[in-house]
């Protein structure tokens, strides 16, 4: 197991390591061939005295001559910002000047929240109806879960988001504080936007609708392999026993099949990102996904780049835990 | 074992302990695909007695392991139906009762040792959860407890350091000791009729004979009734007391092992002894039965065997269903020629 759990440690290190130098080598290129970001400092139409300019670009760290070198790797800006991440130093933002590493204090709880809605969603929807629609194989309700969940999943999220901010959104709200009025959690839940005094409450319904994105994927997984293993021999053993078929079902049917859809939430978690860039944009949260979109559009490289780095820390952290799940789950992982 | 006596009224209800042990009457299986019936077993019977040993004969496909799967009340439904017969435990028939009571009688009065271990086993809990698995479902015992049952379970199979073994996973064990595992299930519970489908076919032969030991010896020492399902008449010979050929889905021959090796009735039997190889034939070429079972969805008419046979009548055995015949007392084989075979004029 230890060596298991050190062996996966120094891969997700290395995974991240050649990340974030690939990150940095193409914003590197960016700049190198698309010109000087430290103009828009200056308003991007004006020529800036070069003594001023020079000070912005020593400010933003790309007073470095490589970068007038297509090609060049720029390893000492790059090491210098690893330390500066180290120290807890993210940097400034182009425009307003502001704190990056105060914006992340922000917007980081705020993804997590969503993901950590989305995620449950997913999974516990995913697990009942993949489950259910596995005992029913070939029926009615073994039909109608997978012909819900791939419709459900066909309808891009934003329009799910669309429909639930126009339609049902405001109805709801309404009803929900004439009984609880509207400093309570049922007033609050149904918000078409975000309020930062409720940070939990007005995330539940985005991370919901999120939740439902790979619903389909996720419950053919989880039915695909607890068929695996309803018709295994040990299976048959565990009846042979007269073990209870729910405790069948529970005990050597749902952990064995847990594997494959741990990674399958992995992988969702993963794609998350994309959907939250889509959730927090329409329903006004201020995440991770709207801020590395909003920075692509104003050029923000610094902003791109830290953003970058999250989400790779988080896809990283995810595959770790769910590699070392599978030692959890699996004794032939864990001592191999 | 002294805290396993029960009474076997408590959990099979009507049980009459003056009835035969175990009595297959007439069982018939079939297989239902795709709106097609297959007969897999087609009218077996059998009796078992406390302390003896059945073994039930047969190729694949012969139907020995779907019988063992309707008498254990485990067969896959669909695709397998149990459509006729009765299975009889202590005089109840256990095809008429109810899950419940079906599901107490499993591991309580009959339990089975599965073929391949390491695919029987389920691979991710330990050994010891799932033998204890069986006193903390049935018996409501505590884990800790259950634990130390284990323990001494996995010592009575004979598996070394049994203490630290318990903890461990399946695939932490050789071939013979996770066979071993199986047979420590099967028994926890202290079973009256132990069915052994294949026992020792995915072992090595050393390690064949000392599995055959231990089941026999366990045996003697709890007097249980024993089937013992194998396709090998030579692992046969020296445990069990009366033998059950299976062709075709159904009981061809059935008599004491003495009788069957020495005076087989059934032509079919006969060919299976010819094929076992023996020290005192060695060098000569190996008798083998000539073409291959038949196909259960469409078994030939008359005798199924009369193709294959070498003893058959072109006209009587292609279109007429052989009768069961009485040979000796207690061995019956399902033979027009069952008399002539017996007496070897034939």
């Amino acid at each position: 197991m230890g060596r298991y759990v050190i062996r996966r440690l120094l891969q997700a290190l290395l995974t991240l390591f050649i990340t974030l130098f690939l990150l940095h080598y193409l914003t590197a290129l960016s700049v190198q061939i698309r010109g000087n970001p430290a103009l828009l400092f200056f308003g991007g139409e004006r020529t800036p005295d070069p003594a001023m300019l020079a000070q912005v670009e020593r400010l933003y760290g790309l007073d470095n001559n490589c970068y007038e070198r297509p090609g060049d790797p720029c390893l000492v800006p790059f090491v210098e910002r690893l330390q500066n991440y180290a120290a807890g130093d993210f940097g400034t933002t182009l425009q307003g000047n502001r704190d990056v590493g105060e914006l992340l204090s922000i917007y980081i709880p705020n993804t997590l929240r969503l993901f950590i809605f989305s995620t449950i969603t997913l999974v516990v929807l995913a697990m009942l109806l993949g489950t259910w629609a596995a005992r029913h194989r070939g029926g009615l309700i073994d039909h109608t879960v997978r012909g819900t969940t791939i419709l459900i999943d066909s309808i891009p999220v934003f329009l799910i988001l669309l429909a639930y901010v126009y339609i049902m959104a405001v109805p709801l709200t309404n009803w929900a504080r004439d009984i609880w009025g509207t400093e309570s959690f049922m007033g609050q839940l149904f918000r078409p936007n975000y309020n930062p005094d409720y940070p939990w409450t007005t995330i539940i319904i985005p991370g919901i609708i999120v939740g439902t994105v790979g619903l389909a994927t996720l419950t053919r997984l989880v039915r695909a392999s607890q068929l695996e293993n309803i018709g295994s021999d040990f299976v048959r053993t565990a009846r042979a026993k007269g073990l209870k078929k729910s405790r069948i079902t529970v005990v050597h049917v749902v952990r064995n099949s847990m594997i494959p859809i741990v990674t399958g939430v992995g992988y969702t978690f993963a794609f998350a990102l994309s959907g939250a860039v889509l959730t927090e944009g329409v329903m006004g949260i201020p995440g991770m996904g709207r801020m590395i979109f909003q920075a692509v559009q104003r050029q923000e490289t610094n902003l791109v780049i830290v953003g970058l780095t999250v989400t790779a820390v988080v896809v990283v952290l995810v595959t770790l835990v769910v590699d070392l799940l599978y030692a959890v789950l699996d004794p032939r992982i864990r001592y191999d | 074992m002294a805290e396993n006596v029960r009474v076997v009224g408590d959990t099979l209800p009507g049980a009459d302990l003056n009835a035969p042990l175990l009595e297959v009457d007439d069982l018939r299986v079939e297989f239902r695909v795709r709106g097609k019936r297959i007969p897999a077993v087609r009218g077996a019977s059998f009796t078992l007695e406390r302390g003896r040993t059945l073994a039930v004969v047969g190729e694949s496909g012969s139907g020995k392991s779907v019988t063992s799967q309707a008498i254990m009340g485990i067969l896959d439904t669909p695709p397998g139906y149990v459509t006729g017969g009765e299975v009889r435990l202590h005089g109840v028939d256990l095809l008429k009762q109810g899950e419940e009571t079906r599901r107490t009688v499993r591991g309580n009065h009959i339990a089975i040792v599965f073929q391949d271990a390491l695919s029987a086993l389920n691979p991710l809990w330990s050994v010891g959860f799932q033998i204890g698995e069986l006193y903390r479902v049935h018996r409501g015992t505590s884990r800790a407890d259950a634990r130390k049952r284990a323990i001494e379970l996995l010592d009575l199979v004979g598996i070394p350091d049994a203490k630290n073994r318990v903890g461990h996973y399946p695939h932490q064990f050789s071939g013979g000791m996770r066979q071993r595992v199986m047979i420590a299930m099967a028994l926890a519970l202290d079973p009256e009729v132990l069915i052994a489908d294949e026992p020792t076919t995915a072992l090595d032969v050393t390690v064949q004979a000392q599995i055959m030991r231990l089941l026999k010896q366990i045996q003697d020492d709890r007097h249980m009734g024993l089937i013992l399902i194998t396709h090998d008449l030579g692992v046969v010979a020296d445990v069990a007391d009366e033998v059950a050929v299976m062709y075709a889905g159904e009981v061809v021959e059935r008599a004491s092992i003495h009788d069957a090796f020495k005076r087989p009735a059934h032509p079919y039997t006969k060919a299976l002894l010819r094929a076992i190889p023996r020290v005192d034939t060695v060098g000569r070429e190996l008798e083998v039965i000539p073409g291959l079972p038949p196909n259960p969805a469409s078994l030939p008419s008359g005798c199924p065997f009369h193709p294959r046979c070498w003893a058959a009548d072109p006209e009587k055995c292609s279109t007429e269903a052989p009768p069961y015949e009485e040979v000796a007392e207690d061995h019956r084989a399902l033979c027009h020629f069952a008399k002539e075979v017996y007496r070897d004029e034939r």
